[in-house]
Formats: structure tokens, C-alpha cells, sequence
């Protein structure tokens, strides 16, 4: 760390010209300092607290009451809403796609990306261009990218469909069945989401040390097994924080079923967070939109344990 | 070096590389091809089998977008709430990210990882209240309430990215400058300002693009034409033809006037911009 003058020395040290701030910096004991280490944080704070932490409160309290702008009601209904919750078909088929999604994306994800990431990785011609348009998907805005996937797989004109039609004599119609919108839906967040993992996946291979590789060469370790027992113990607890990051963050939005199935056919591809925004920003139905958001809430809590606990473990050190 | 290295062992390495390469290239350009080929045509081309992989390049969806919805005004729309979003998001993170990198503090450490850790809360898990709080300080359908709920959300990000471009600079030159009795604003802008910009300039392109892309706060919040951003407007485009008769042309030409300006800031600043993505995800 760096020498801490006390206010006294930097006074001697400059003569008669000491600034205001000469005494709040480097000073130890100041109080001073602390102002300013509260007035630096607080916009940052004040904004987290009135559009963070106060309406997760507001959620929880909303939740237990039947407040709705249509009907004009707002009383305490106790636990109400979550029953209704557990037998609303739009939040089971949103419970149950969003399970699966979170975990099929994820794992499709992370395979991708590493692939993804070695490819980038490796010494070939044309690795500039592949790193450069590996930022593309990252950058299309979600909401296009679901409008383009839906065109896409038209049944009509769509690319995909016409390709797939071309190889194999079928004629696809994507988004009237429950299982091929769900697998297109979570190939669209896979072909959207996993570059992102890459970039992240690259910067942890370069990190890894290359005597670690030369020293399980020696050892007469095949590029398989190092790639094993080198590369993927090293670099995984960035997988899981990646991982994670990505999964709360896919949890809390909906933008790319909201473009590519709007949730159908039927709610067979709606996730929680289109139910909050249909319940509570198209209807007014705050109370009911509240108790899904809890229900999110929780779903984000488990899944952020799970992967501390998973971090925990995958720990190494070298 | 490392990872090459273990490639160059496989036998045909070469061929898989290219193989992926190739594989790699037409799944990520496929959909951005398809939906400039389909922005730059004209209408009839697009409904025809067998298809038309090149149609004759045209402007005229651009011209019949304009007549129907008031493109340039969303185009400013959102311009505006990125820009401001950028700026907000930067002054506060900056302030806080200098105050967490250098300035000791007890507790401070648990401070910043209750900043950081709050983005773990989904966005949409506040949207309702939102509405009640933006709805009370008269900032419903403006672009300034927009703004500010996307400034906080992405503010803790870049506290965590500028926090490690800042403690990378040594701080020895600050020091000197306190010493020499440097006011305040002096050791901003001419001490710190300038080391710090690559920090800055990669945080401001990435909140520049989320927010740019951003349709939760817009979609929930504005509802007239003066605050309405692109990306309401091509689901407003969307939404309000029949499922059978979706005017493909316009939502692609929506989508390549999002896009386009999108993907070459990309391209033109993909090292400034990876290591801002980095610089946050490890650490």
C-alpha cells in the first residue's frame, strides 16, 4: 500500500501552500476521508436503494394483497395469490419452461462457449475475423434477435425452414407444437448468449499458466487429458460465476420469447418474467404480478446458492 | 502458447479448425444476413418460393416505415435515453469506483459487495413498483424516468469493471498532484480523467449498447410517441398485424436500423469492449 501522509507532513513537506484536500486524502484517522468516501458512494447507493432494494420490499408487501388498477382494489389477502399461483396455467407452463430453459440453455451454453472459445483460441487464418464476429450475436439487440429467428423459421419463407426442407423433405411448422418451440427458443438464447461465454472463456485460457501444460506434456499427458485435467479444473470456477451471471440475468428478462414465440404455443414457451409483465404491466393486476415476482425471487435465491456452493467446491489453486 | 498448442497435437487439427470456423461463421452471420437481404428489398421478393436469396436492393421499406410510423423521432428517443444512460451510469460509477479503489474505509469492502451483488436481483422483480415510483414522481412515459431506472440497474457492473481499470493505475500521480494542493475538480479532470479514459470509454460503449438494446424499462414505462424507443417500436410494428400477415420487410428494417449502428461500434471497438466484459467477469 501506499505511504499515508498524516496532514502535519504534507503541510511541512509543502511549505505554506496546503490544500483543503491535502487534509482529507491521505490523512488516517480523518474523518474527513470517511465524508468523502460517503459522498463519492451515495448517488450510486441512493439510486440502488430507491430503485432497487425499496421496491423488492414493495414486491414482497404487494404480493400479499389483491391490489389491481383495473378493479381498484388493494387489500391484504394474506397468501391468496400464491394459491391462485399454483393452479394458474400461465405460471405453471412458465414455471416449467423457465426450469427448463435455465437448465438447457445454460448447459448448451457452456459447451458452446468453450468450444467456441477454444476455436478462438487456436492458431488458424481467419481467427481475427472469427473474433470479431463472435461479438455479433452479443451486440443484436434481443428483442431483434427474436424477430429474426421467428422470420427465420416462417413455415412459409423462412430460411430454416426451406433448408430444412431441402435436406430432409420435412416441412416444418416450428411454433405449433409445444416441443419445437421450446427447443427453437432455447437454441435462439444459446445462439445469442453463447459468444458472450466465449469472450469470457478465452480470457481464462489465456490466464492459464503454460508451464502447467509443458509439465503434464512431460508427464505424457495427451492433448485430451489436458485439456481434462489442466484447462477445465482451472477455469472452472469462471465457469460457474459466468454461468450464474448469465442464468440470473436470462431469468430477468423475457425480450427474446417476448420477439420469437410471445410465449406460445399456448404458454408453452412463456417464462416467469413475461407472466410478472403480462400480469402486472398489460393487466394492472400489481398484487398477482407481485407474487410471481416472489416466486422468481425464489427461484433466482436457489439458484444462486447452488452456485456458490458449486463455486466452493471447484476452487483450486496453482 | 497454451491452449494452441494442445490443438496442434490432434491429428487433422487443421481440418477440425476449419470445419469449425466455417460452422462457427454461418451460424453466427445466418440471421444477420437474412435480415438485411429482407430490410433491403422490396416486399413482394420476400413472399415468393423458391426463395430469393439476393432481390433487387431497395430503400422503399424505409420510405413506407417512415410514412407509417415516426421513425426519426424514435431513432432521437433512443439516442437520448442511451446517452443519458451512458453519462449517469459513468459519473455515479466513476464516483464510487474511485471511492472503493482508493479510499480506506471500514467496511467498505462489504459495501461494495452489496453493490455488486445486487444486480443479482432480476430487473423485473421490481417492475411493479417501479410503475407506482416513477408513476408518483411524474416520470411515467418520459425518457428521463427510463433513464434513471437503467442507470441504476447497470451502475453496479460498472462500479466492479471501474474499480479494476482504476486500481491498475498507480497512485503515486494522484498523490503528487494532492501534495501539490491540486483542487478537487484540477485532479479529475487533468490527472485522472486522462488515465482513466480507456477504463471509461470501454464502460461507456458497453452501457451504450444495453441500453441502446434495452426493451424491458421502455416496453413497461413509456407509451407516447415523444418517449417511445426503437425497441418498442418494432414490437408496436409487431403486434398490430394479424399472426397471418406480419409485415416481415418493416420489422427487418426496424431491426437493421437498431443493428446496423450497433455491430459497427462493435466492430470498430471489439478490444475495447472485450476487455471491459473481462475486466468485470474476472477478478
Amino acid at each position: 500500500m501506499e505511504k499515508v501522509y498524516t496532514s502535519a507532513e504534507v503541510g511541512t513537506k509543502n511549505g505554506a501552500r496546503q490544500s483543503w484536500l491535502a487534509r482529507w486524502m491521505p490523512s488516517r484517522t480523518n474523518q474527513r476521508r470517511y465524508l468523502l468516501f460517503l459522498l463519492l458512494i451515495c448517488p450510486a447507493f441512493i439510486l440502488r436503494i430507491v430503485t432497487a432494494a425499496y421496491p423488492i420490499f414493495q414486491t414482497i408487501q404487494l404480493s400479499f394483497t389483491n391490489t389491481d388498477l383495473i378493479n381498484g382494489t388493494n387489500k391484504f389477502v394474506g397468501l391468496r395469490n400464491y394459491q391462485s399461483i399454483l393452479t394458474d396455467y400461465g405460471v405453471r407452463g412458465a414455471l416449467s419452461f423457465t426450469t427448463i430453459l435455465v437448465v438447457a440453455s445454460t448447459a448448451l451454453d457452456l459447451i458452446l462457449g468453450m468450444l467456441i472459445a477454444l476455436l478462438l483460441n487456436a492458431a488458424f487464418r481467419g481467427r481475427g475475423f472469427a473474433r470479431t464476429i463472435n461479438l455479433i450475436p452479443w451486440a443484436v439487440p434481443t428483442i431483434v434477435a427474436g424477430y429474426v429467428f421467428r422470420w427465420l423459421l416462417d413455415d412459409q419463407f423462412g430460411l430454416l425452414t426451406t433448408w430444412v426442407y431441402q435436406l430432409i423433405g420435412i416441412h416444418l411448422v416450428v411454433f405449433i407444437s409445444e416441443f419445437s418451440a421450446r427447443l427453437v427458443t432455447v437454441l435462439a438464447y444459446v445462439w445469442k448468449d453463447a459468444p458472450f461465454i466465449a469472450v469470457i472463456f478465452l480470457a481464462g485460457l489465456q490466464g492459464v499458466p503454460v508451464d502447467l501444460y509443458d509439465a503434464a506434456k512431460v508427464d505424457g499427458a495427451n492433448a485430451w487429458h489436458r485439456f481434462w485435467s489442466v484447462t477445465v479444473p482451472l477455469i472452472m470456477p469462471l465457469s460457474i460465476t459466468m454461468g450464474l451471471f448469465r442464468l440470473l440475468w436470462s431469468l430477468g428478462s423475457f425480450d427474446l420469447v417476448y420477439g420469437l414465440t410471445q410465449g406460445g404455443p399456448g404458454v408453452s414457451t412463456s417464462v416467469l418474467a413475461l407472466q410478472v409483465f403480462r400480469t402486472g404491466i398489460m393487466f394492472f393486476k400489481f398484487g398477482m404480478a407481485s407474487a410471481i415476482s416472489v416466486v422468481l425471487l425464489i427461484f433466482v435465491a436457489v439458484i444462486g446458492l447452488i452456485g456458490l456452493w458449486l463455486f466452493r467446491r471447484s476452487e483450486v489453486s496453482y | 502458447m497454451n491452449l494452441s498448442s494442445v490443438f496442434r497435437s490432434f491429428k487433422a487439427n487443421s481440418f477440425i479448425i476449419y470445419l469449425g470456423f466455417v460452422v462457427f461463421t454461418i451460424i453466427v452471420l445466418t440471421p444477420v444476413y437474412w435480415m438485411t437481404r429482407s430490410a433491403f428489398a422490396v416486399a413482394s421478393d420476400l413472399y415468393k418460393t423458391p426463395l430469393i436469396y439476393f432481390p433487387k436492393p431497395s430503400l422503399v421499406n424505409f420510405n413506407m416505415l417512415m410514412q407509417q410510423v415516426p421513425l426519426f423521432q424514435y431513432v432521437r428517443n433512443s439516442l437520448l435515453f442511451a446517452l443519458a444512460t451512458t453519462t449517469a451510469t459513468l459519473l455515479v460509477s466513476f464516483m464510487a469506483a474511485y471511492a472503493f479503489a482508493r479510499i480506506r474505509f471500514p467496511g467498505s469492502g462489504i459495501l461494495m459487495w452489496v453493490l455488486v451483488l445486487s444486480t443479482a436481483l432480476p430487473d423485473i422483480g421490481t417492475i411493479v413498483p417501479l410503475y407506482q415510483i416513477l408513476k408518483n414522481m411524474h416520470l411515467l412515459d418520459t425518457i428521463a424516468g427510463i433513464t434513471l431506472i437503467l442507470c441504476s440497474a447497470l451502475a453496479p457492473f460498472t462500479v466492479w469493471a471501474l474499480i479494476s481499470f482504476i486500481k491498475q493505475i498507480p497512485y503515486e500521480i494522484e498523490e503528487a498532484a494532492i501534495i501539490d494542493g491540486a483542487s478537487l475538480p484540477r485532479i479529475f479532470w487533468h490527472i485522472l480523467l486522462p488515465v482513466t479514459l480507456p477504463g471509461l470509454v470501454t464502460m461507456g460503449l458497453i452501457n451504450f449498447i444495453n441500453a441502446w438494446n434495452n426493451l424491458l424499462y421502455p416496453l413497461s414505462f413509456t407509451t407516447s410517441n415523444t418517449s417511445k424507443t426503437l425497441s418498442v417500436a418494432i414490437t408496436e410494428i409487431y403486434n398490430s398485424y394479424s399472426p397471418y400477415g406480419k409485415p416481415w420487410e418493416l420489422i427487418m428494417t426496424v431491426g437493421v436500423a437498431m443493428t446496423i449502428p450497433i455491430v459497427v461500434l462493435v466492430m470498430f471497438s471489439q478490444r475495447a469492449i472485450i476487455r471491459g466484459l473481462v475486466s468485470g467477469a474476472i477478478k
